[in-house]
């Protein structure tokens, strides 16, 4: 049948001109209100309670103050890792899966990295290398997942495993790190790429995590592979009715976080001179923590980019600020409150619309 | 392509299932631009045909014809493609996405992975929207009522180019004014070249709507004709369900015995209103079609669901909680028996005393010379064929599966057994031994509960039949000869 044949039995500009019917009642209304924007409450409740907890010892903005431009140049210079890995592993759990192997995958692609740089390799080379590296692992995710169908969580252990392990056999007996040595010292432009100031104190890789965020945004809001993610996520079935091919689409998501993984480890080897291969433990809790305070839903489906990048500032201001505050025994229990409080009341807000 | 006066011919097609032939040489046509409705009882087999014209079974033989070409799909989407779309019970939109994505959801026009607006999609708007003028393009879908959900899913097959819709029980969970509106949908439909297979329960919609009627039953083409030429409802009523021989029911012996259990206004999301009496020994039984709620009063009772009103036991307030119902001897044998009744990986040993293993151990050790008597002792007095206790649950027939779901009810000491859908996926020389179980467990005092949708087994077991539609209590018959199953058809079809 002809679609324009039934258009034509309405007046569409009349149509949009009726006004929604308004059904949702005012705590609803607060409620959806709160629930958008309560994540960027969290992060400024964090800030301000570490603004005014020194006040009687130095004065706002002062060196040694949270605020200092100092502090905040630290700050968002450790956050670069989680930055950039938060946007691609926001998408992937928008489809309804995840990938744990993205601290071991950092930590091998750091190795590599530092490795290259220490055989004499240029930037540029050892960058592209690492980061072929980081997709090459993303594949085989997404091959263990999509293709072999194995269960997610239990596939990504295994390459978490597998990564890691790599990773420590690189690094020669008896050394901890891949570092330079006497003789054989490390290039001191390893660090250009996460310490330099390039513009405003900060480094490239602070502005190439940034890079990173707008364009995974931009994917997420604009693109056909955001749309397909969330509807993956959202209802399978249906996804698959609609005639999109989950196994491409969710394997090319994997891929994605594989090459930011390798990103993120570059900085890290970068920002320390040597190639750690324990450098990205915990990364995969610190991700997925951010990327649900920042409302990704764990099952799928729905998800922001933007908010996980709130989240992951949480985390990362809790942990810096924290180092000026409280007694070092006492951060990783006030880590673990601030996160309960803001999980619980994420849950609480998800549950509470539902009804 | 040449116009045939039929979209779609079936001949002679055949679906067998383990055991079961679903589809038993089943031949008629669909005639071009008409709504075409299908009944039949459950298990008649309707089911299964529209599985087979949407792609998501195979079939074992015959010949489909769509527009005059043979037509086998091999699954959904292929289906689709060729102009059969289809609107599910469960219905296949993404919650999370806005009206508007989901209706271009596979079929969106983009440049370099970029999602660009274009003509193609104002026109599926307008398709929805003279459809239905309140759903907004930007609205996400979770906010939607089912009904303009299904209107999403319409729009969107009526955008891709139909020829045919199948609606399956489209009104199963819609309002009453919502149900005019999707009527008037369905006539528009047909105007613009759409022909509609419709499935339904609710035999007064089929005489609203329908053009043409097709009576299954058993698995077999009963008849197919103009709904101008059926009478009433009883007439469409008797193709359904035939000359059925029910098994004679045999009435006990009245003996006054006391109220076991006192259902007092249980009301809840699905159930209105709803009060019985159950008492020592007897079996009731609540028929009904699917979503008339009977799981729900099961549920309610077994206190997996909340509810308001009052449910007494022996005498007591029931607390509303699964562990204080089977503390106070209350079973339920679900309807979902691999998901919900069976350990299935499990042995029948691990199974049968698995809801009461205190009374076979000792210091939190199972005593497993207990364990191996009492289960030899249930695969005899329930005649569980098997070849050993040890055998996995998974690997016995529906028929012993059911009745290891059974013992596992009667070695927890239940006095009160409800049981949903107690025979579904079980074949007929193991129903009646089931049957016979019942009976049996009448006798010694227990009173049972039976959930079903299938009425030769209500009239064949019960004292007492309670007639449930949409929620609500609307009939309670006690059996003997002179029941009258075209009235209980009539009624749980939503007649007065």
């Amino acid at each position: 049948m002809n679609p324009t044949v039934l258009s034509e039995n309405v007046n569409v500009k009349h149509v949009q001109e009726t006004s929604l019917p308004l059904r949702q009642n005012w705590p609803t209304v607060v409620k959806r209100t709160v629930k958008e924007y309560y994540i960027y409450f969290v992060l400024a409740f964090v800030v301000v309670v570490f603004s005014v907890a020194k006040l009687d010892e130095v004065a706002l903005f002062e060196r040694g103050h949270f605020l200092s431009p100092d502090n905040i140049i630290n700050l968002l210079r450790s956050a670069v890792p989680i930055l950039t890995l938060s946007g691609a592993f926001t998408l992937l759990m928008i489809s309804g899966y995840i990938d744990l192997s993205i601290g071991s995958a950092m930590s091998l692609s750091a190795v590599v990295f530092a490795l290259m740089v220490l055989s004499g390799f240029g930037f540029l080379f050892a960058l592209i290398v690492t980061l072929i590296v980081g997709i090459g692992m993303g594949i085989l995710n997404g091959y263990l997942v999509m293709k072999l169908r194995i269960t997610p969580v239990i596939a990504t252990l295994v390459t978490l495993s597998l990564y890691k392990g790599i990773a420590l056999l690189i690094v020669p007996d008896g050394l901890s790190a891949i570092k330079g040595n006497a003789e054989h010292p490390m290039p001191a432009w390893i660090n250009n790429y996460a310490r330099q100031d390039v513009l405003l104190g900060l480094p490239l890789a602070f502005y190439v995590a940034v890079l990173a965020i707008v364009a995974l945004i931009m994917v997420q809001k604009k693109t056909i592979l955001g749309k397909y993610a969330a509807a993956i996520g959202g209802n399978p079935t249906a996804a698959a009715l609609s005639g999109i091919n989950a196994v491409l689409i969710v394997w090319l998501l994997y891929i994605i976080v594989g090459f930011f993984a390798a990103l993120a480890g570059v900085a890290r080897a970068s920002f320390m001179s040597l190639g750690d291969p324990l450098s990205g433990d915990g990364m995969e809790l610190a991700v997925i923590i951010a990327v649900l305070l920042g409302g990704t839903a764990f099952s799928g489906g729905e998800g922001s980019v933007a908010k996980s990048v709130v989240g992951a500032m949480i985390i990362i201001s809790v942990t810096v600020g924290m180092l000026t505050v409280i007694p070092a025994y006492w951060q990783t229990f006030a880590m673990g409150s601030v996160l309960l409080i803001a999980a619980a009341l994420n849950h609480y807000l998800q549950e509470e619309l539902k009804t | 392509m040449e116009v045939t006066e039929n979209v779609l011919e079936i001949r002679n097609l055949v679906k067998d299932f383990p055991g079961v032939r679903a589809v038993n040489n089943v031949s008629f046509d669909i005639k071009r631009n008409t709504v075409h409705c299908l009944v039949g009882e459950n298990g008649a087999g309707k089911s299964t045909l529209i599985k087979i014209l949407t792609g998501a079974y195979n079939r074992t033989s015959g010949t489909t014809l769509l527009n005059g070409e043979a037509y086998n799909p091999h699954n959904p989407r292929e289906a689709r493609e060729k102009g059969i779309s289809t609107l599910f019970q469960e219905l296949n939109v993404v919650d999370q996405l806005t009206v508007e994505e989901n209706l271009t959801l596979g079929m969106e026009d983009t440049t370099f992975g970029f999602l660009r607006k274009t003509d193609k999609i104002n026109k599926m708007i307008s398709v929805m929207n003279s459809i239905e003028p309140s759903v907004r393009p930007w609205q996400r879908v979770s906010t939607l009522s089912v009904a303009q959900k299904q209107i999403v899913e319409i729009a969107k097959a009526a955008a891709t180019e139909s020829n045919i819709i199948i609606m399956d029980e489209p009104t199963a969970a819609i309002s009453e004014r919502e149900i005019e509106r999707l009527f008037t949908i369905i006539q528009r439909l047909r105007e613009q070249n759409v022909t509609v297979i419709y499935i339904s329960h609710r035999l007064d919609e089929i005489f609203e709507i329908g053009d043409y009627v097709t009576v299954m039953r058993d698995g077999k083409h009963i008849d197919t004709k103009p709904l101008s030429e059926v009478k009433d409802r009883a007439e469409l009523i008797k193709m359904m369900i035939g000359k059925t021989v029910f098994e004679q029911y045999t009435p006990k012996e009245e003996t006054a015995q006391e109220v076991v259990l006192q259902v007092r206004n249980l009301s809840n999301h699905k159930l209105k209103d709803i009060s019985f009496d159950v008492r020592a020994g007897e079996i009731v039984g609540f028929y009904g079609l699917v979503g008339a709620g009977k799981t729900e009063i099961a549920r309610a009772i077994y206190g997996a669901d909340r509810y308001e009103g009052e449910i007494l036991f022996n005498g007591k307030k029931l607390q509303p909680a699964p562990d204080k119902a089977i503390a106070a001897g209350i079973a339920l044998v679900p309807e979902e028996r691999r998901s919900q009744g069976l350990f299935t990986i499990l042995t029948i040993r691990s199974n049968v005393p698995v809801m009461n293993l205190e009374k076979i151990s000792r210091h939190g050790f199972i005593n497993s010379a207990a364990e191996r008597n009492i289960t030899a002792e249930y695969i005899d007095k329930l005649r569980i064929v098997t070849d050993s206790a040890e055998k996995e649950a998974s690997k016995l027939s529906g028929g012993n599966q059911q009745k290891v779901v059974l013992a596992k009810c009667l070695f927890a000491d239940a006095d009160l057994l409800m049981l949903d859908e107690p025979t579904r996926g079980v074949d007929v020389g193991a129903k009646s031994e089931i049957y016979s179980i019942i009976r049996q467990l009448s006798y010694e005092g227990k009173s049972i509960m039976i959930f079903s949708s299938e009425l030769p087994e209500i009239m064949n077991l019960c004292d007492t039949i309670y007639l449930l539609f949409d929620g609500s209590l609307k009939a309670t018959i006690p059996n003997g000869d002179d029941v009258d199953s075209e009235q209980i058809i009539h009624i749980v079809t939503g007649g007065e």
